[in-house]
């Protein structure tokens, strides 16, 4: 109580320090003049009196320092005064300042910025009501990896669970909705009851769907998102008459989710998927992906061990039907994130080094004014500063600096933040949520006092170092100091270095990965293709058993269009497919089919299972419908056999071409022409398939993975159903900006309610390696400023070094030493510290770079061509930096220098 | 050096106590001739150690002070004891006289004393 008063009291006195001042002043002044007053009493003369007087006072200075001392605060008002110091002595230094500032700033910005990102994506808790709880399911195979669900298998795990409150089946896709302002090509999620329980997550108008919504040939419900309802329906309050088209569907809209709400990532609308799909009785058939909701009180572990009992009893029932061993859960968030962690781990841990070069070259900097300022401390510390006070001095400095540099870091951060948006990759989850926040403000103010403290404690020890009483004896200046200073600076330049290296192979490995990317070949032409993305209605029920009559209108269309296409002047060919490949190639459908080897093909999916348990005669490959033109189009070679033509129609035998690779995995040393195989696991077709041909390769899942085992079917025998993402390549000699205008005109005569997304293929290619080139830009610009923030470094410690051995250079030279002789000299304190720097940073690259393995593409962490390339590009570097200085020391003049002293 | 004002300021702030306590209120040079008056050597010099002295009693709220005119007609800080003050003399002293007691039977215990 006491002392809070009197903290109270001084910090009032604080304020009033000038008042006090005075009353004291008064107070001595009274005393003595009372004093002075009795000793003229006692019959002392008139000045001896005063002195008198004075002497028994004591020393006025002393008692006013304790009187200061107790009265105010003197923490704070030593603080106020050491900054008020700094701040003079940083304003004396502009140059210094400026340097250490902006070096500073380009440390914080751009680390907070990258913390932004981090914080929201890997930190912050997804917007669901106690997101811990939420989890993935999935199948899990025999060799561990793991699968989507299949439809009886998930309802064995719904109907069969105790830790769970919700389960629930998902997956989305590109449809066309029309009906709203105008029809759009949008993803639309197609979910199972329990899906917005298990989020717990509510429409914010309107209501969730009903349960005779969920079944198959129920009645037809749309549920859409905040932003496709605010830009395709008005933000209409009243959804009662709003009616949107979906595959030849008529859905009326029951409610709107709340804005924010954003899953499937990207879905602009969701339907019940038992309404779209029905229910698929196959257990070898995955799809849908799967999420659930924990109880109260359980755990994913017990979660886990809970459903895998559920795998096992259904692999004991039903053998080979099915696939799955066991099951496996992670929590949603973990899922959510998925790879995207390792690609922010790596751009934070970027930054971090980036921040850590920024500081040491701001340590060098405040090391060598250290240096320069010996004398000025050694009189301070002559005046009876203490230890404490020279250290407060110094963080005073150093705090002032970094929260300069800090608070234009933190500009740098905003601005950053407000443009990552157009080049962040649209699969970074979370990303609407990336902002200058409180918690980013927290690490930047973290970051600045870290930086502020070791700076400052760093600066202190240094300037502590030694007798500073003989620096004020030693006269003009002490060798030793100065040498044991420089070694420090190298010693600190060399931390730079090793840590450039590790940004620069970091840099350098994604690089060399991103070229070797897109240097490799997809395995046709990627020249002048343009791109048409479109969806056709599907009636309902035929999602994906589609009738014959329905397929020949398809074919028809389509027909029309293509034959309209290739009349555009300047189109050289056109061809369709069910996928584009590389930059779609997430869309191809995959699955086992069955290799018949004369066998009467299976009338049913029972039948079908049954000879599927004979492991030889099943294959695995991937579904793609396509045109003849396709081939032409893209260039792909045919490699023995035919193309489709005209004769295979839908009343002709269904053929099939095969990839390369098929054919060497599946019928080596043989001739895979005329075999006879079943894929209708994929269209519901079960006429099987002969092969008439093998195709070339094309890196159709991407071109980080290898080539893909294709097989392609005609669209015009099997029609394009939900497996498909129908899309017409076009190679065009013409601007494409032309063509494209008179194919959208085609597309409007011929089909004005299919939406059709046109591109090119560059730019498609563009969007899929989006993510790539945004970690490889930011990484890479990280490097660079590392880079040019180590030459910075090594230029200031050789500069400073010639500087001081001026005169020995002289005497060398006065001694007979030639121009080259200094050359060597000079270039040859760099090259230890280039020597020994790099020589660390390639260890710690090594150690380093293992963790992003996961993030290259054709070469190792280790690759050897990156490493020497990045040491030598980054020794060159340190040469040309202590080049400057070099040809200064050159240029001494022997008599000069000897004089300079 | 420092741990030997401490103890001078404690005991010299009981001093301040009990000096404004018996004379009323007093100016600073007033106190200062008491105490040195009843101290003898103690504040011979260094009077002027004896207003860091008063600021910290008065900061405790211990003394308040004000302005009045001194005997020769000059502006003076005169002090005075508070309420709160009283309080803290009173248990300052029983401390005080504890501690000399304490410290006085320390000094009179010989070696034979002790069984």
């Amino acid at each position: 109580m006491k002392s809070l008063r009197r903290f109270f009291t001084r910090l009032f006195n604080l304020a009033s320090r000038r008042a006090q001042d005075e009353r004291l002043r008064e107070e001595i002044e009274d005393h003595i003049a009372l004093q002075t007053a009795e000793n003229l009493r006692a019959g002392l003369s008139p000045i001896e009196a005063r002195r008198q007087a004075r002497l028994k006072f004591g020393g006025v200075e002393s008692v006013k320092e304790d009187y200061r001392a107790e009265r105010g605060l003197p923490l704070v008002e030593t603080l106020l005064q050491d900054t008020r110091y700094g701040l003079r002595i940083l304003r004396k230094n502009p140059g210094f300042t400026a340097i250490a500032i902006l070096t500073l700033a380009l440390g914080i910005g751009p680390s907070t910025a990258i913390f932004s990102v981090v914080d929201a994506v890997l930190l912050r808790p997804l917007p669901y009501p106690r997101p811990q709880q939420i989890v993935r399911v999935w199948e899990q195979a025999p060799d561990g990896h793991r699968m989507t669900l299949t439809d009886p298998n998930f309802e064995d795990f719904r109907a069969q669970n105790h830790t769970l409150t919700a389960l629930a089946l998902y997956n989305d896709g590109p449809e066309s909705v029309s009906g709203g302002s105008e029809p759009a090509r949008v993803n639309v999620g197609a979910v199972t009851q329990d899906f917005f329980t298990a989020l717990g997550v509510e429409p914010f108008r309107g209501r969730a769907f009903a349960s005779e919504e969920q079944i198959f040939h129920g009645a037809p419900a749309m549920i859409v998102s905040y932003g496709y309802w605010q830009q395709f329906l008005g933000s209409a309050a009243d959804l009662s008459q709003i009616r949107l088209t979906m595959d030849g569907t008529v859905y009326p809209v029951i409610g709107v989710m709340p804005p924010g709400f954003n899953f499937p990532p990207g879905v602009a609308a969701w339907v019940p998927r038992e309404f779209v799909y029905g229910v698929s009785t196959s257990r070898r058939a995955h799809g849908p992906s799967c999420l659930g909701r924990l109880r109260d009180g359980a755990t994913v572990e017990q979660a886990r061990a809970d459903l895998d009992s559920i795998a096992r009893r259904i692999r004991n029932e039903y053998g080979e039907k099915v696939d799955l061993t066991d099951a496996a859960v992670a929590p949603f968030a973990d899922a959510m994130v998925g790879d995207v962690r390792t690609a922010l781990l790596t751009l934070f841990g970027a930054v971090c080094l980036l921040l850590l070069v920024a500081s040491a070259n701001v340590a060098g900097l405040l090391l060598a004014r250290t240096s320069a300022r010996r004398k000025e401390l050694a009189v301070r510390v002559a005046l009876g500063a203490g230890r404490g006070r020279l250290i407060q001095q110094f963080l005073a400095e150093t705090l002032a600096l970094s929260f300069a540099g800090g608070v234009l870091g933190i500009l740098v951060a905003t601005w950053g933040v407000n443009i990552l948006p157009a080049i962040l990759p649209a699969n970074l989850p979370q990303q609407q949520a990336i902002a200058v926040n409180t918690p980013v403000l927290l690490f930047a103010l973290a970051a600045i006092l870290a930086v502020a403290g070791s700076l400052g404690l760093f600066a202190a020890w240094r300037a502590g170092a030694g007798d500073l009483h003989e620096t004020l004896s030693a006269g003009s200046r002490s060798h030793t100091d100065a040498g044991s200073g420089q070694r420090l600076r190298s010693f600190l330049v060399t931390g730079e270095i090793a840590t450039t290296l590790v940004i620069l192979v970091g840099a350098g490995l994604l690089g060399r990965s991103f070229l070797r990317l897109i240097s490799t070949s997809p395995g046709f032409r990627q020249e002048n293709l343009i791109t048409m993305e479109f969806s056709l209605p599907i009636p309902q029920g035929q999602a994906f058993a589609m009738d014959q009559s329905f397929i020949a209108r398809q074919v028809h269309l389509t027909d029309d269009i293509l034959a309209r296409l290739r009349a555009i002047p300047g189109a050289e060919t056109v061809g369709l497919a069910g996928a584009l490949p590389v930059a779609g190639g997430d869309d191809l459908p995959d699955g086992g089919f069955l290799i018949l080897n004369g066998q009467k093909p299976p009338a049913n999916f029972d039948e079908w299972d049954r000879i599927a348990q004979n492991a030889s005669q099943v294959g695995k490959a991937f579904y793609c419908v396509a045109g003849e033109g396709y081939f032409r189009t893209l260039g792909i070679p045919l490699i023995r056999g035919r193309i489709f033509g005209d004769q295979d129609d839908l009343n002709s035998p269904h053929v099939a071409l095969i990839s390369q690779t098929l054919a060497r995995q599946q019928w080596p040393n043989q001739n895979p022409i005329g075999q006879v195989i079943e894929f209708g696991n994929m269209d519901g077709n079960m006429k099987p398939l002969t092969i008439v041909g093998v195709v070339g390769d094309v890196r159709a899942r991407g071109l980080d993975f290898p080539p893909s085992p294709v097989i392609y079917v005609d669209y015009r025998q099997r029609g394009m159903n939900v497996n498909s993402s129908p899309t017409i390549v076009m190679r065009s000699a013409g601007p494409a900006g032309q063509v494209v205008s008179a194919t959208r005109g085609i597309f409007h005569d011929l089909a004005p309610d299919v939406p059709v997304k046109f591109s090119t293929f560059a730019d498609e290619m563009g969007g899929w390696l989006a993510d790539r080139r945004f970690l490889l830009l930011l990484v890479g610009l990280f490097a660079a400023a590392a880079l040019a923030l180590a030459a910075v470094g090594i230029y200031g410690v050789v500069a400073f070094s010639v500087t001081r051995r001026t005169q020995e250079i002289g005497i060398r030279m006065a001694l007979g030493a030639q121009r080259s002789d200094v050359l060597r000299l000079v270039l040859g304190q760099c090259g230890r510290m280039a020597a020994v720097g790099v020589s660390i940073g390639v260890v710690a690259s090594i150690i380093i770079t293992r963790f992003m393995s996961s993030l290259l593409f054709g070469i190792t962490a280790t690759d050897p061509l990156t490493f020497v390339g990045l040491a030598a590009l980054l020794s060159l570097a340190a040469l040309l930096a202590s080049y400057i200085p070099a040809r200064r020391a050159m240029r001494v003049d022997p008599m000069i220098a000897l004089r300079y002293e | 050096m420092k741990e030997k004002t401490d103890v001078l300021q404690g005991t010299l702030a009981l001093m301040v106590l009990k000096t404004l306590d018996v004379l009323g209120s007093l100016h600073g040079y007033g106190i200062a001739r008491r105490i040195e008056q009843i101290s003898g050597d103690l504040l011979a010099v260094n009077q002027g150690t004896l207003y860091p002295v008063l600021l910290k009693l008065e900061q405790e709220g211990a003394i308040a002070s004000e302005w009045g005119a001194s005997e020769n007609n000059r502006r003076a800080r005169f002090y005075r004891l508070t309420r709160e003050g009283r309080k803290m003399l009173q248990a300052e002293t029983q401390d005080w006289q504890q501690t000399a007691a304490i410290i006085g039977r320390f000094f009179e215990v010989k070696a034979e004393d002790l069984p």
